[in-house]
């Protein structure tokens, strides 16, 4: 064994590591080098034939043809194993559809509930809750609607027998907490209401409330437009402003009907608030001094506002729901877009 | 109410547009719900006199005019019945636009050129009316412009007037509202009435017998009235408020009930027997037919007036047919009184006739100026009628309505309000609205109220007076002050939030369904229940006539809709109250919780595409109830096999908790799902809503996590089909180890190579210890264990997995 056979074995070596095809090629060179009955050990066995004065030579040049052919298999089995994950990740289709079941929905009524009821919770109110059959007392009487008022026409109002009723309002649920708590006050209560209309695109007989009381020592209409701002800014967009118009209910004094400044438009007016760049929202004012009374408060040592509003109209005016019918027809292509 | 900005300007000064009038009105509480214009400037349309009327020679209701519009002759064709020589006409040449946008081109009507056309109301922009043409005044020369015989064109403001201010349903009312929003001052017509001849007590007598019905009752008489036409300018007021032009005499009483919102009757005193006027209740047997000429039903409740034999008029409602104004009419009684309210409204509702005069007495005119109105209309009458007003009046009026003061404290008003408003500032809004405002401590005003604002009865009200006027945009908008009331807590909506997010992530849709169903789709369901349910008496459509007592007749409704519009996949979930109607005839509500189900909505990817069985529906069922009971920690819940109405025979089971069933769920039956054509096996649960909720917030305890390895055995096992899951589960509860740490059912599998009447079932068996690491050899003698059990009891043969 000579030096200069080990350089051109080397050379041999590293050559038909580079070329290899496959990797079952690459592993056939590697046997043939470097395996157990391989060229290389059949040299480091002939080696003590070498003369001695080559032998450190021969013995150097057998080393570095080892290390040089091992890594040049290595990085030729590296580049094989590529070239062969790019090939498999062609076949691979990533555009399938996936494959997990998906999540259901949250009726879009229920959504407007959840965040209002989520916002004024952060402002310390809780959850009150009430029947759908009223009695005349919690619907009408309590809340000082005179007898004669036209919300109380049966051609408005479902009566059932012996003075009950389908609430027309969520009003009652204020008697019904009132009357069993006493002041401090501050709950909301969304509910479902009933009311004689002949169903259209924005009325519907069935439908859902959510009424707001704050009863304490000192409460203000400047309270009021200040919590319902608060509740406008989080619910509807940022700038949105409120705005009072007197109005009357029996339940309170002074009422106000409010509007939401435009969350679409800011106010300059669009299709949304009919391009007055206001949104008419509902009904709302001081408790009636009455009211307080007939629950049994005493209307000189507590005060407080209550308002109301329709939760249908925030979810079409929110949603860009153009139809209250379709919140009622359960059509999975429309539930599936809230 | 409507209320022609022209009109309102005789009252109260003010300098604003009518867009700039309709926002103040609107935001200090009279809602301006539309802003309207009548009339216009008419261009080239003017008087013109009809000078001669002739057949047209080619049809028969067509005549030709020769008119006069002021310079020279024109022929124009015309079709109005009334049109006559001699008589006053709007006319427009041809050339001219009218203002409901005709444009009068040359024509040849029935082969005569017409040269202009002679006007109607409708044609005008004044009304829809073509009944005939517009007569004008005798007075207007030809060629007069018709703009300064129907004056400007007039803006009229329709306004929602709210119940509580009766003051505002007149234009002098709604005067002193705009005298008060814009700081400046009413201005009441000065009333010289000159009277003369017998005095009115001489020609005729009032009594009435109800003062509680009718506390008031003024008559008035009036000799030598000539019934003609109202001048232009009134039928134009009317008209424009809505009200149509009759006759001078009962024109005025309606134009005094708009002015002053005191509605008044004009009677014809020559058919009233004996001349004179009773107030009293419907005798039995009485009957009356009302000025339209229809016989109303009267009833013994009703306040009518009447004169000395019979009824005359429904009081405060409607005149009667017998004693109206005629155009003979010589001496009218004038009515001016004031009426309890809701005997009005009673009468009203009971004969179904609601008037404008029923509707102000309704809600309360004002008693202090019943003589006033009464006094108007005589001075109206004199002037436009050549009436003469016999001296004094009558005035039935036993007990004057006491004046009204209310103590008014400044800190109050700044303390609802939250405003920091000046005490000067109350007492001008006060005195604006015509409140008289005395000092009346350092804290507070004495307000006084005239009869006018009935509504006024406490400090309360004057708080709402001085905000809406000061201005509702001045009060400030604090940050929300969040303290807790004691005792707060919501762990209840929280508890159905979470149960409703369960469900969403069970890829559940909510649906929300009316509380009102027909009564026949509750009888699909179960036809026997239906004396317990609670049925409307007044429903608004059959469709929607009982309260429903469960909430899957919707849900499968629903489904089917869905179905119909050839979506096949839905899963839904509705939480809802249901109705009930106890046996003492009491009613129960309770909220629940439906599922419902259809098509693969259990698989996922290309699997959908296989046809459903009932076993997978019911199952996707079981398995949704299974997962939302385990998420809400439900340990105490079970289910029994039971049958239900409207559920499939055998494919049913009962949800009980604590031993009490609180809900069920199967498959529909398949007659019902038919209805809607679900061709597929449609599951439904329903169950109570509350015991769902009560484990949510329990607290937990830790279980140590197993660290030991686990050692797996199957078991496969040839039974008959009849054997149940259920049966095996328990054979393996009682002899198993505790290391037995979970069974499952792997595969089930019937046909070839298992035999008729039989089926293969394949279980995995996991067992751990907490303490040590199990050998094969331990899983191995817990194992055969459990397989001679199975053997035993069920004499079943056990292949090896
Ligand atoms: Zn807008």
């Amino acid at each position: 064994m000579k030096a200069q056979d080990l350089v051109d074995l080397k050379q041999k070596a590293v050559g038909e590591a580079a070329s290899a095809a496959a990797p079952s090629d690459l592993e056939a060179v590697r046997i043939k080098y470097l395996g157990r009955n391989g060229l290389l050990p059949e040299i480091m066995k002939g080696l003590k034939d070498v003369a001695p004065a080559d032998r450190p030579e021969v013995g150097r040049l057998a080393n570095e043809l080892k290390n040089e052919l091992q890594a040049a298999i290595d990085s030729r089995r590296e580049a094989l194993e590529t070239a062969s994950g790019a090939q498999k990740a062609k076949a691979f289709d990533t555009t399938l559809p996936g494959r997990w079941r998906t999540l259901g929905s949250r009726h879009p009524v229920t959504q407007i509930i959840e965040r209002a009821t989520s916002i004024f919770s952060t402002m310390g109110f809780t959850v009150a809750d009430g029947p759908d059959i009223e009695t005349e007392h919690h619907n009408f009487d309590a809340l000082n609607t005179p007898q004669e008022h036209p919300s109380r026409d049966p051609k408005d109002t479902f009566y059932l027998a012996s003075g009950l009723l389908l609430r027309t309002q969520t009003s009652p649920v204020q008697i019904r907490v009132m009357e069993n708590q006493k002041p401090p006050v501050r709950i909301i209560a969304p509910g479902r209401c009933y009311r004689r209309d002949a169903t259209d695109a924005t009325h519907s007989a069935n439908f859902h409330q959510i009424e707001g009381l704050y009863i304490d020592r000192q409460v203000s209409m400047a309270d009021l437009k200040g919590d319902l701002t608060y509740f406008a800014r989080q619910m509807m967009g940022e700038n949105v402003q409120i705005r009072f118009r007197p109005h009357f209910f029996p339940f309170t004094e002074p009422s106000v009907e409010y509007d939401f400044s435009c969350h679409v438009c800011g106010g300059k007016g669009c299709r949304v608030c009919k391009h007055s760049g206001w949104i008419e929202i509902s009904g709302a004012g001081m408790v009636n001094p009455k009211v307080l009374s007939n629950v049994g408060y005493n209307p000189n040592e507590v005060m407080g506002y209550a308002f109301g509003m329709g939760v249908e109209r925030i979810a079409m005016i929110l949603f860009g729901i153009p139809d209250i019918r379709l919140l009622y027809e359960n059509d999975v292509r429309f539930l599936g877009q809230y | 109410m409507r209320l022609p900005i022209s009109w309102l300007k005789d009252y109260v000064e003010f300098n604003d547009t009518p867009k700039g009038l309709a926002d103040k009105l609107t935001f200090s509480g009279t809602e301006v719900e539309a802003i309207e214009t009548i009339g216009s400037t008419y261009e080239g349309v003017v008087v013109a006199e009809v000078l001669k009327v002739e057949r047209h020679p080619n049809a028969d209701k067509l005549t030709l005019c020769t008119v006069n519009p002021g310079a020279g002759q024109m022929v124009v064709v015309c079709g109005a019945p009334n049109v006559k020589a001699g008589g006053k006409y709007p006319f427009a040449q041809v050339g001219v636009t009218l203002p409901n946008g005709l444009k009068l081109k040359k024509a040849k009507i029935r082969g005569v050129e017409s040269e202009g056309m002679l006007c109607a109301e409708d044609e005008l922009g004044l009304s829809t009316d073509h009944a005939g043409l517009l007569e004008l005044e005798a007075q207007w020369a030809p060629g007069t412009p018709l703009s300064e015989v129907l004056g400007p064109p007039e803006t009229v403001l329709d306004l929602e007037i709210t119940p509580n201010r009766p003051d505002c349903l007149s234009i002098i009312g709604l005067a002193r509202e705009v005298a008060a929003m814009y700081g400046t001052t009413l201005k009441i017509p000065a009333l010289a009435l000159a009277e003369f001849g017998r005095p009115a007590g001489e020609l005729t007598r009032v009594e009435v017998q109800d003062a509680d019905g009718c506390p008031r009752y003024t008559a008035r008489i009036m000799t030598g009235v000539k019934i003609g036409p109202s001048p232009d300018w009134m039928k134009r007021r009317l008209e424009a408020a809505g009200i149509r032009a009759i006759n001078n005499v009962v024109d005025i009483t309606n134009y005094v009930m708009l002015e002053c919102g005191q509605p008044l009757h004009a009677f014809d005193q020559e058919l009233l027997e004996e001349g004179r006027i009773v107030v009293r209740r419907v005798r039995p047997g009485e009957k009356m037919a009302t000025l339209d000429n229809i016989e109303r039903p009267i009833s013994e409740s009703m306040l009518v007036i009447a004169d000395a034999k019979k009824p005359v008029a429904v009081a405060g409602v409607m005149g009667g047919a017998g004693s109206e104004i005629r155009d003979v009419t010589h001496t009218v009684l004038l009515e001016s009184a004031c009426f309890k309210p809701a005997d009005i409204r009673a009468t009203s509702r009971k004969l179904g006739l609601s008037t404008e005069s029923s509707y102000r007495f309704e809600r309360g005119v004002d008693i202090g100026g019943v003589e006033w109105a009464s006094r108007r209309a005589a001075q109206l009458m004199a002037q436009l009628a050549g009436a003469t007003a016999a001296p004094g009046v009558i005035d039935v009026y036993p007990t004057p309505r006491a004046s009204r003061a209310i103590p008014c404290r400044y800190s109050k008003v700044n303390e609802v309000i939250g405003l920091q408003a000046a005490a000067a500032d109350m007492r001008r809004v006060f005195a604006s609205l015509g409140l008289g405002a005395s000092e009346n401590g350092a804290d507070a005003c004495l307000v006084s109220v005239p009869t006018f604002r009935q509504d006024l009865e406490r400090e309360i009200d004057l708080v709402e007076e001085f905000a809406r006027i000061y201005g509702l945009d001045k009060i400030p908008t604090p940050s929300p002050r969040a303290e807790l009331a004691p005792g707060a807590s919501d762990r209840s909506v929280e508890a159905i939030y979470f149960c409703r997010n369960a469900l969403v992530g069970l890829g559940l849709r909510e649906i929300m369904n009316y509380s009102f169903v027909s009564g026949a789709l509750l009888d699909l369901f179960d036809p026997n229940d239906a004396a317990r349910r609670v049925v409307l008496p007044n429903p608004y459509s059959a469709d929607h006539s009982t309260m429903r007592n469960s909430l899957l007749p919707q849900m499968v409704e629903t489904l089917g809709r869905n179905a119909a519009r050839q979506i096949r996949e839905a899963a839904f979930f509705e939480i809802g109250r249901v109705f009930e109607k106890k046996e003492d005839g009491t009613f129960q509500e309770e909220t629940r919780l439906a599922i419902g189900l259809m098509g693969a909505v259990g698989r996922s990817g290309f699997d959908r595409h296989h046809p459903v069985t009932e076993e997978d529906v019911f199952l996707w069922t079981k398995g949704i109830w299974e997962a939302l009971a385990g998420t809400l920690r439900l340990s105490k819940a079970a289910l029994a096999d039971e049958a239900f109405a409207g559920l499939e025979a055998g494919r049913s089971v009962s949800i009980l908790m604590d031993g009490k069933p609180i809900g069920r769920f199967g498959l529909v039956k398949a007659a019902l799902r038919k209805e809607w054509r679900l061709s597929e096996p449609v599951g439904v649960l329903e169950v109570q809503f509350n015991p769902l909720l009560g484990r949510i917030f329990a607290s937990r305890s830790f279980s140590p996590v197993a660290t030991f390895p686990s050692v797996g055995r199957d078991m496969a096992l040839i039974v008959d089909t009849s054997v149940r899951h259920e049966d095996i589960l328990k054979i393996v509860e009682k002899v198993a180890p505790k290391e037995l740490e979970r069974v499952e059912l792997f595969d089930i599998f019937a046909g070839e190579g298992i035999g008729v009447g039989k089926k293969s079932m394949a279980y995995s068996f996991t067992y751990r210890s907490s303490e040590r690491t199990l050998t094969d050899e331990d899983a191995n003698r817990y194992h055969e264990n459990v397989k001679d059990a199975v053997k035993k009891s069920l004499g079943v043969e056990i292949r090896e997995g």
